[in-house]
């Protein structure tokens, strides 16, 4: 395996005496598409800043191809950064923006402007070259911004929520252009998101962090079916989370129980401890229903609150009668034969092998 | 009394807009056609006449003393414009982007004070200072230079302007570059611009409508200051006030004093037109 092409090496990042980001440790590896989620405040976009050279670790070093560049200053870097605001130069024409970069390295006028021509043509918006920023629609911009830091030619680009100014389908739309142009380019990407259906959809490794620490790195598969802790599988949000205790312990399943009965799940390489707290979770479309009882395995009998459709997704919410809440996602048509009602009350049951157990921390 | 809603609300607001219109065409519109008039009055025997006669406008514009009056007082309220631009830059620039809030706005206020006193009282202490035996030529002495005159120069006249004009400068760029989205300045970065670089590339152009109407002020302020020429300048070579002082005294000649007025008020107002033309000038490309 090659060097990695970024490390943050026990990186912490201090404003007075808040700490926005603390022990990060992580690599990105050449050519990945690298997703960093997180709720607003985890300190996701002053990680992407100190990438940039816009805010310095207090703490630990970042190292770009095994140089440290914790003091190299921002326009010294290679690192374009596409912005949230998309920070579009208002004084200067989308061709104007693309060059600005360019202009900055000292690259020749007609060079500059056949570059930014032919960005400006790659991205589809070459007629609106000579167009004030203020004239183009939000789509536009986003493809002169992406332009503008594109043309830099970077072995990595820095996007930080981009898209998140964007009407619904048109998020789909850049999520096509973003990760095929990736593709194309074979260049790094590190998108910083609060959208899950944007990281996963686009990402080859997620970064979960929460208050300004990691949570989980991992493929978006890892972290969805396996999330290391509460706090991932709480923001990853489609799971269920049942907390109980050991009572009994095997070679490769632990039986724990809870408040809505006795479970079995798999143990992986998490260490239980018979009569110690454990939580485990089932994503919500790995549980199936039905009306009658099952004969054996993990069920619990729940009641159902609301349901909520996205698409030809529906998710269930229901609950039991000890107040644990469950959710089940599953195929609108699916779900169809069960002529379903709020209020029914229905059996739930999942394989095993569909559970996982979390890590406490 | 039937009710009829427009009428009643042009009324009303015929009733607050009243004063300021009544305020424009007492104090302003009317002096100023007053003053056209009077431009062209005739004077006899020390006295006033009315009559309609381009006597005094040809005479005041063929001569040699008014145009160089009105071009020294061109170009000293440029220099002035051009000085406390440069002189406020890096002021506002720290208050704007290394300051923090609260330091700003105490800033401000502190820069407010000075229009607390009179301009004029603000300007005789500049001989305590300038002067030949004053604080800068006994400190200059100490180490064996001078004394050197300042007072009735045109450097003295350019200090007597950067006191009237410096603190407004000032205040108005601070507030404009403390307005600029900082995410531009850091996009430049990003992008390979320099700190010092993104002054001309970024702060500049972002700020351009605020540092012009800066330089306007400054202009405008300078153009027509009598109290700094005439004052620290000693009137060497009279600017167009000191002019209009002069032929009022001399020989009750107000209606060539009308004259010289009306040529700073058109001077004026070209200035500011194609000032704030530029300032809000639309980008290249824009609609």
């Amino acid at each position: 395996m090659s060097e990695p092409l970024v490390v943050f090496d026990k990186v912490e990042k201090k404003f007075g005496s808040f700490v926005a980001v603390k022990q990060l440790d992580f690599e990105i590896r050449e050519g990945e598409f690298l997703a960093i989620m997180g709720p607003s405040g985890c300190g996701k976009t002053t990680t992407l800043r100190m990438l940039a050279g816009l805010e310095a670790p207090s703490v630990g070093e970042i190292r770009l191809q095994g140089q440290v560049m914790n003091n190299v200053a921002p326009h010294q870097r290679d690192t374009p950064l596409v912005w949230q605001s998309l920070a579009l130069f208002p004084f200067l024409t989308a061709r104007q923006n693309v060059e600005f970069g360019l202009k900055m390295r000292g690259v020749d006028a007609a060079e500059r402007k056949e570059r930014a021509l032919r960005w400006l043509d790659k991205m589809g918006i070459l007629e609106f070259a000579d167009r004030n920023i203020s004239t183009l629609s939000g789509g536009q911009k986003q493809r002169v911004a992406l332009a503008r830091s594109l043309v830099m030619e970077p072995q990595i680009l820095l996007l930080d929520e981009p898209l998140s100014a964007l009407d619904a389908h048109l998020v789909i739309r850049m999520q096509a252009v973003l990760t095929d142009l990736q593709r194309e380019l074979g260049i790094t990407f590190v998108y910083v998101t609060h959208s899950q259906s944007e990281a996963f959809a686009m990402a080859d490794r997620v970064i979960i962090m929460g208050k300004g620490e990691i949570a989980q790195i991992g493929t978006p598969k890892d972290i969805y079916r396996a999330p290391a802790n509460q706090f991932v599988a709480e923001f990853v949000g489609r799971n269920n989370i049942l907390s109980g205790r050991v009572a009994a312990l095997s070679a490769d399943s632990a039986r724990i129980t809870t408040p809505s009965g006795d479970f079995t799940v798999p143990t992986n390489d998490v260490s239980l401890t018979e009569g110690h707290n454990a939580s485990f979770v089932i994503s919500a479309d790995l549980v199936h229903i039905s009306l009658a009882e099952p004969e054996s395995g993990n069920r619990a009998f729940c009641r159902l609150i609301s349901e909520e459709f996205v698409g030809s997704m529906v998710t269930l919410f229901l609950e039991d009668r000890h107040g644990q809440e469950f959710k089940v996602q599953m195929q609108e048509r699916e779900l169809s034969r069960f002529d379903l009602h709020s209020g029914d009350e229905i059996w739930l049951s999942w394989d095993t092998a569909s559970a996982h157990v979390l890590n406490e921390t | 009394m039937p009710f009829k809603p427009g009428r009643n609300v042009n009324l009303y607001a015929l009733t607050w807009r009243l004063p300021i219109i009544f305020w424009q065409f007492v104090f302003f519109v009317g002096p100023v056609l007053f003053m056209v008039a009077m431009s062209f009055f005739l004077v006899k025997n020390y006295r006033m006449t009315e009559a309609f006669e381009f006597v005094n406008w040809s005479r005041m514009l063929s001569r040699g003393y008014f145009w160089d009056s009105y071009w020294y007082t061109v170009i000293i309220a440029s220099v002035s414009t051009v000085c406390a631009m440069c002189i406020a830059f890096p002021a506002a620039f720290a208050l704007a982007f290394r300051a923090s809030e609260s330091t700003r706005r105490w800033a401000i206020f502190l820069l407010i004070i000075p229009f607390f006193t009179s301009y004029l009282v603000r300007t005789f202490s500049w001989f305590v200072i300038l002067s030949e035996s004053g604080v800068v030529n006994a400190m200059l002495a100490t180490i064996g230079l001078g004394p050197y005159t300042m007072l009735n120069t045109n450097f003295g006249t350019l200090v007597g302007y950067m006191t009237l004009t410096l603190p407004l400068v000032v205040i108005l760029q601070t507030v404009t570059m403390a307005n600029i989205d900082k995410t531009l300045v850091e996009a430049a970065r990003n992008l390979g611009c320099s700190a010092f670089r993104t002054i001309w590339q970024v702060i500049i152009p972002l700020s351009k409508t605020g540092l012009i109407i800066a330089a306007i002020f400054c202009f405008i302020l300078s153009f027509g200051d009598f109290v700094a020429p005439f004052y620290l300048g000693g009137s060497q070579e009279p600017t167009l006030p000191i002019l209009i002082l002069d032929t009022t005294k001399s020989g009750q000649q107000w209606p060539r004093a009308a004259v010289v007025a009306i040529m700073m008020m058109l001077t004026l107002f070209a200035i500011a037109f194609i000032g704030i033309a530029l300032a809000y000038r639309k980008p290249k490309g824009a609609k």
